[in-house]
């Protein structure tokens, strides 16, 4: 793949929260059951370590900018942006108790969940109890605000997201997960990847692993803040010459677009290039109807 | 067997040169010849083997006695079967098939290695298929060429996994690759212009000599239809050849003197004569032709400023004058420009004969039967003129003043979008209750979960963010986790990891699982391809295919728990996908093979039963 | 104490050349500590980060494992980065191997600055006091403005004829010894005679504007104590500065008289402007107050140019200063000057006079580069290659006699006595010609005394 070739280390980062009230909930109960576990995050654990990260950014460098965007359950949305609040109400100064963008960021986090719950309320409630945070909308929205940026000027800073997330994969998402993470791919933009949840993220592995960016789950919780600032605070100029972690493995299988299970053997539409995990008469998104008698299934193993 | 050369001839044998014959039968097969004497109390009959056979001799063509010596040596003594056909075409038949089955053993006698795998094979029975010496030449060329295809060869073949036959018919393209490669370049015109025939004056006399060869003749023929036309239908009914040709290079003469009177002259006497002055219209058809397939948006007229000849200092000078064209004439000034155009497009077109320049006559048929074969494949004139038209059409249209081109396509039709994007929800998430451990056995209520994330909001809102944010114990523990796991892979896993994990492997068991890669490749392809199985040879291919995998598996794992330590990740990562593919391959024939025994269960009469 | 003089590059070079315990005390500001961070290097900045939070010291190794192949250059200059700055703080091990830490008090301003956020220097005045306050665009003219005729200023002996005289009467705002500090070693003014630019003083013209900015702090800091005030405190008064809002006002009397009394240079240099209101009077920080820990970094200056540079040699800027117009015609011969455009030509001729004043062609080419229009800058490269090629090759052209100093010998007695002294010249490895015909030679001057000696003992 390509890289720009960054020459500065101007950065502008867009940092998806996760704000799964279901998986935060879910952590709380774990916490209660099995004291102390390092592995487990409450989420005021988990916005004490991400501030002040968010802080350490703009304070690298007074050109950084910093967009926020949380995934909750039903919607996702703007939290904050660095560059917004800079201009509008640079009069009101920090409290001298917390830094400046907490309040903001935390402010606004209050108005989203209440708003993600209201939306909520229509949606059965017991397939929303398992449901995967919204990463496809989160990453489109970054996607977005980004190419605003890219196209406003020359002198943009460098962007890249960052996803912190816990939920698991959503499965049924895999489709517009992945145009999200090619059309990344398509503008040069990494994806980093922080997953706090219990399992691997095999969407943001693959996330990572396409766009170049780096993929991490980090052991103890409790240092939360010092992963991000070892290894996500690192600019994209600084990469060409520091070691980041990489993955021993990425998982590459896909969903299959019938019952949306990772499959690793599947067939293929000829025309439209979804995946099946059986054999089918007709192609389910397109409609091509399927002549031959039998398909040879495509294999991984075995290549000729 | 059907297909094996064998020849029978009756000769008779010669014990040595100077004694008569003894008549007899003379049969060759591939490995042998046998001399059977038509009296059969006669002692000499024979029986040897060709791979005692040093090398033959024959008598010329059109000797006293047509002779076939087989050579062979006796306690370092040459001796030779000396015998003796009753006319050459016998013998030269015999002649060549000896010559191939000598070549062949010499063949694999050469190829060192090779040889006994070849010789071993072709002691053998060979199954059903019988190769001409030139295949098994490609194939041991190939061997030799290639040591990786010739372990392999050596591998599967010697080990009788693979027939020879299964073994290289997978591998047709590179055979076929090598055969094109030898073929032979056909020779095509010379660019010299002989056609232009020079006259020879000795001096002394008035004498003026031309000479043609063979090769002139072609070219004249070639060159210029008419003459080639008049030859057809004159020689020999109304002249002789010499004749024909005298006449030829009187004409020729004529015009290069440019005695246009003398030429006018003799034209109105002699009609033969006039052919060869006159306008070849046989060569202004073809280029008419020719003119009305040049793409007719290319334009090509003349204009004045196109011809400079009439200009002072410009022109050609041919022999020595400047040639001048007055069009006026009743017999046409050949330019030099117009034979040298002539000469040039004959030489493009390369049209070579098969037949051997010698006889005049069938030069000029064989010419005549080509370029007739030539106009049959050539579309008629009506079709040319229609594409013209269309062609014009095409290139004079103007593409504002048309509808804008639709190109025909096929829409890609979603019929609900919905069943792309979205998803049956409820499989997914069965799926993820399947999997999901993490998150499933906690019952939370959405109204509970939210007020949770509420409350910790708004915790941190009040008592603001905690100092240190991390512990410093917990900091360094984290930076040298980090740093350790950065070590770890750092130096496995430079900027190409694929390479990097192979170069780093000692030369021995580089080479080795070089060797076992392209090992599994080959038995993966023949056994994959096997299925279905529908004959007992493909089921026992398969068995044998399933023993040699079985046997590398094997190797592979010991590969693996052989190697040194600090080798041995990288080595299990390589070996992995190869075991891999063998598993799939061994779980696809175990399951064939179930099946196969609950078919058979029900069929008795199963391929199984058969084998 | 020994004063180590370095000679400065920029500002922080100056921070990182003073004593330990006046750099340790000023980290006990924490703009200075948030100022010092920015400056850094990306990959010094990153390594301050990621040991903010460890108390232990952290051997050298484990930094460099970090390190790929590529970066091991950036790395060290990293890390002798911090150490000089004293934010990283060596110490060798019981096993001899060196070990870093972060200076504690940066550590802790840097804690305190991401837990609890960071408090603006003072507060701004409410806006129902302050109530003329120009808008952004008003102080970027102001700015501009002011610079340029400070720059001016300072070359005025050049530029004097050039400029109107209704700037010049501003200048004297500047207090003449200022002025003076200022024009010290970019001009040089021999008596009776007008200044002339100095070869530094054609190269400050060429620099971009932080650098320019930063030349003549720097001047003004080293000569600070002359005026009774210290220097550190000039330092984190600046770095302070830099940390206020752009366009706000902030009263006047928070400051300290000292500063006070800077504070009137700096708005003659442009970095703030003062105004006066009914009862009390106000300072308003202009970019390039707030800018200055930006140009601290290594980050390549991010503004917008205007210099078009053709193949055919031809230059166009659009540009509505005087000041532009005087920089380029040091080099180029301006053609037309129109209200938003200044056409001018590089000829040989114009390019003649530069390197005759010192300037190279490294320099003039780095200024076109750099001053780029956005729509060549996009291209690389945004000056046409044929024209820095040119540039080089007419500098080459000026270096082609090379000048030494050398003595003549000739009327030699015989052939063997000319080829011994030729011989003897060539193993000193002072001949530079010689003709044998004639008997002549030429050698390096400072060889004459041998040669002399030599041919006496010849004789």
């Amino acid at each position: 793949m390509a890289s720009k070739l960054y020459t500065d280390d101007v950065s502008l980062v867009v940092v998806l929260l996760d704000v799964n009230p279901f998986f935060w909930g879910g952590a709380l109960k774990k916490t209660t059951t099995t004291t102390n576990s390092p592995s487990v995050l409450s989420f005021s654990n988990f916005l004490n370590h991400v501030l002040p990260f968010l802080n350490s950014i703009l304070l690298l460098n007074q050109l950084n900018q910093v967009v926020v965007i949380a995934c909750g359950a039903n919607t996702c949305g703007y939290i904050y942006d660095s560059s917004e609040t800079k201009t509008s109400e640079a009069g009101v100064g920090g409290s001298g108790r917390m830094p400046d963008l907490c309040e903001r960021v935390l402010g606004s986090l209050e108005e989203f969940v209440v708003n993600d719950q209201r939306t909520g309320w229509g949606a059965d409630p017991t397939a929303a109890n398992a449901a995967s945070g919204m990463l496809s909308g989160s990453l489109s929205l970054a996607l977005c605000y980004i190419q605003r940026v890219l196209r406003g000027g020359l002198l943009h800073p460098q962007p890249r997201i960052l996803c912190v997330q816990g939920s698991p994969d959503g499965p049924e998402q895999y489709v517009a997960v992945m145009n999200s993470i090619f059309s990344a791919q398509r503008s040069m933009v990494p994806i980093d990847s922080c997953v706090i949840g219990v399992q691997h993220s095999a969407f943001l592995q693959q996330a990572s692993y396409i766009t170049g960016g780096v993929y991490l789950k980090p052991q103890q919780l409790d240092g939360l803040f010092q992963y991000l600032s070892m290894v996500f605070a690192t600019d994209l100029h600084s990469r060409n010459f520091i070691q980041l972690p990489k993955p021993v493995g990425v998982d590459f299988r896909a969903s299959c677009f019938c019952h949306k299970k990772t499959i690793d053997m599947g067939y293929v539409c000829s025309v439209c290039l979804s995946i099946f995990c059986k054999q089918h008469k007709k192609c389910s998104t397109c409609g091509s109807e399927f002549n031959q008698p039998h398909l040879v299934p495509i294999s991984t193993s075995e290549q000729k | 067997m059907a297909g094996q050369m064998v020849i029978n001839k009756r000769v008779k044998y010669r014990p040595s040169v100077k004694e008569a014959g003894i008549p007899g039968v003379l049969l060759m097969t591939e490995d042998k010849f046998t001399f059977t004497p038509n009296d059969p109390r006669s002692l000499a009959r024979l029986e040897v083997d060709f791979r005692s056979i040093k090398g033959h001799m024959v008598s010329k063509d059109g000797s006293k006695d047509a002779l076939l010596n087989l050579k062979y040596d006796i306690e370092g003594k040459s001796r030779g079967y000396i015998f003796e056909f009753d006319n050459f075409p016998d013998r030269n038949a015999c002649r060549d098939f000896v010559g191939k089955i000598l070549g062949k053993i010499q063949a694999m006698g050469s190829s060192g290695q090779n040889a006994q795998t070849v010789s071993a094979k072709s002691a053998a029975p060979v199954r059903g298929e019988q190769l001409s010496t030139k295949e098994m030449e490609r194939r041991m060329k190939l061997l030799r060429e290639d040591s990786e295809l010739q372990k392999l060869h050596k591998q599967l073949v010697m080990s009788n996994v693979l027939t020879e036959a299964e073994f290289w018919s997978t591998r047709k393209d590179l055979l076929e690759a090598d055969a094109q490669r030898t073929s032979k370049q056909r020779s095509g015109f010379k660019s010299a212009m002989l056609a232009d025939v020079r006259p020879l004056t000795d001096g002394r006399s008035n004498k003026v000599t031309f000479s043609l060869t063979p090769e002139i003749i072609h070219q004249i023929f070639s060159e210029k239809p008419a003459v080639h036309q008049a030859f057809l239908s004159s020689v020999p009914s109304r002249m002789t050849e010499k004749d024909f040709w005298t006449k030829y290079c009187r004409a020729e003469y004529l015009r290069k003197t440019r005695n246009r009177m003398a030429a006018e002259a003799e034209a109105a006497e002699d009609e033969e004569l006039a052919v060869f002055l006159k306008h070849d219209d046989i060569l202004a058809n073809e280029i008419r032709r020719k003119v009305r397939r040049v793409d007719p948006s290319l334009d090509m007229a003349a204009d004045l400023g196109d011809d400079y000849m009439h200009l002072p200092d410009h022109g050609i000078l041919r022999d020595g004058n400047k040639e001048t064209s007055d069009l006026e004439n009743e017999i046409p000034v050949r330019t030099f420009a117009h034979d040298i155009n002539r000469h040039a497009a004959v030489v493009l077109e390369g049209r070579a004969l098969d037949v051997e320049l010698g006889d005049t006559r069938t030069v000029a048929e064989e010419l005549a039967r080509s370029k007739q074969a030539e106009l049959a494949t050539e579309t008629s004139d009506e079709n040319i003129d229609r594409e013209r038209l269309e062609r014009v059409y095409r290139m004079t249209e103007i593409d504002d003043l048309h509808d804008p081109q639709k190109l025909p396509f096929a829409p890609l039709c979603i019929k609900d979008p919905r069943e792309y994007f979205d998803s049956q929800q409820a499989n997914a998430l069965k799926a993820l209750r399947d999997t999901g451990s993490g998150t499933k056995p906690i019952n939370l209520s959405a109204e509970e979960a939210y007020n949770f994330v509420m409350d910790q909001i708004s915790e941190v809102l009040s008592s603001g963010l905690s100092d240190p944010v991390v512990q410093p114990e917990t900091a360094l523990k984290v930076l040298n986790g980090l740093s350790q796991q950065l070590s770890s892979t750092k130096y496995h896993f430079g900027k190409n990891p694929q390479e990097s994990i192979f170069d780093g492997l000692p030369r021995k068991d580089k080479d080795e699982l070089l060797h076992h890669w392209s090992s599994i490749q080959e038995l993966l392809r023949h056994f994959w391809s096997s299925y279905p199985i529908t004959t007992a040879y493909l089921y026992n291919k398969v068995l044998r295919l399933k023993d040699a995998m079985t046997d590398i598996y094997h190797k592979l794992q010991k590969l693996k728990d052989s190697a040194q330590s600090d080798f041995r990740h990288q080595i299990s990562l390589l070996v992995q996908p190869m075991l891999q593919a063998l598993d799939a391959a061994f779980a696809h024939y175990d399951m064939e093979q179930l099946k196969n025994s609950n078919k058979s269960r029900n069929t008795p009469n199963g391929f199984v039963q058969q084998a | 104490m020994p004063q180590v003089r370095i000679l400065a590059k920029n500002f922080m070079d100056m921070v990182a050349a003073l004593p330990a315990t006046k750099l340790d005390k000023l980290y006990e500001n924490p703009f200075i500590c948030e100022a010092v961070l920015r400056s850094l290097p990306p990959l010094a900045k990153k390594y301050a980060l990621q040991l903010l939070f460890i108390d232990s010291p952290i051997s050298a190794k484990t930094m460099e494992g970090w390190v790929l192949a590529d970066g091991i250059s950036k790395h060290r200059v990293a890390i002798d980065r911090l150490l000089q700055l004293r934010v990283f703080l060596e110490e060798i091990d019981r096993k001899k191997e060196s070990t870093y830490k972060l200076n504690p008090k940066f550590q802790g301003n840097i804690q305190k600055y991401l837990v609890y956020g960071g408090s603006l220097p003072r507060q701004p005045m409410p806006s129902n006091v302050t109530v003329r306050l120009p808008t952004l665009e008003d102080l970027e003219t102001y700015v501009l403005e002011q610079w340029e005729v400070a720059t001016a200023a300072i070359n005025q002996g050049f530029l004097l004829q050039l400029i109107s005289s209704s700037q010049v009467e501003k200048l004297t705002s500047f207090s003449a010894s200022m002025m003076k500090f200022f024009q010290r070693g970019l001009l040089s003014a021999r008596e009776n005679e007008a200044p002339k630019l100095t070869e530094n003083g054609f190269q400050f013209l060429l620099m971009d504007t932080n650098a320019q900015l930063w030349y003549i702090i720097r001047e003004y800091i080293s000569t600070a104590e002359d005026r009774g005030v210290e220097q550190m405190d000039l330092i984190s008064f600046l770095l302070e500065l830099s940390f206020h809002t752009t366009g706000e006002a902030y009263n006047l009397n928070t400051l300290t008289d000292i500063q006070r009394s800077v504070i009137k240079d700096l708005a003659n240099l442009g970095l703030v402007k003062l105004q006066q209101g009914r009862k009390e009077s106000w300072f308003i920080p202009t970019k390039l107050a707030t800018n200055l820990s930006v140009s601290l970094s290594d980050s390549s200056a991010r503004k917008q140019g205007f210099v078009v540079v053709e193949t055919n040699f031809r230059m166009y800027s659009y540009s509505t200063s005087k000041l532009h117009c005087e920089i380029l015609r040091l080099f180029s011969r301006i053609e037309y000057q129109l209200p938003n455009l200044i056409v001018g030509a590089i000829t040989k001729e114009s390019l003649y006079s530069a390197f005759e004043n010192g300037i190279n062609s490294d320099q003039i080419i780095s200024f076109l580069q750099e001053n780029a229009h956005p729509r060549v800058a996009e291209r690389i490269p945004a000056v046409p290659e044929n024209v820095t090629d040119q540039i080089r090759l007419w500098e080459n052209d000026r270096n082609r006699v090379e000048m030494t100093l050398a003595h003549v010998y000739e009327d030699f007695p015989s052939k063997e006595v000319f080829e011994a002294t030729c011989d003897f010249a060539r193993d000193m490895g002072g001949l530079l010609w010689e003709d044998t015909d004639k008997k002549r030679l030429v050698v390096r001057g400072e060889y004459h005394q041998d040669m002399k000696d030599f041919l006496r003992r010849q004789k």
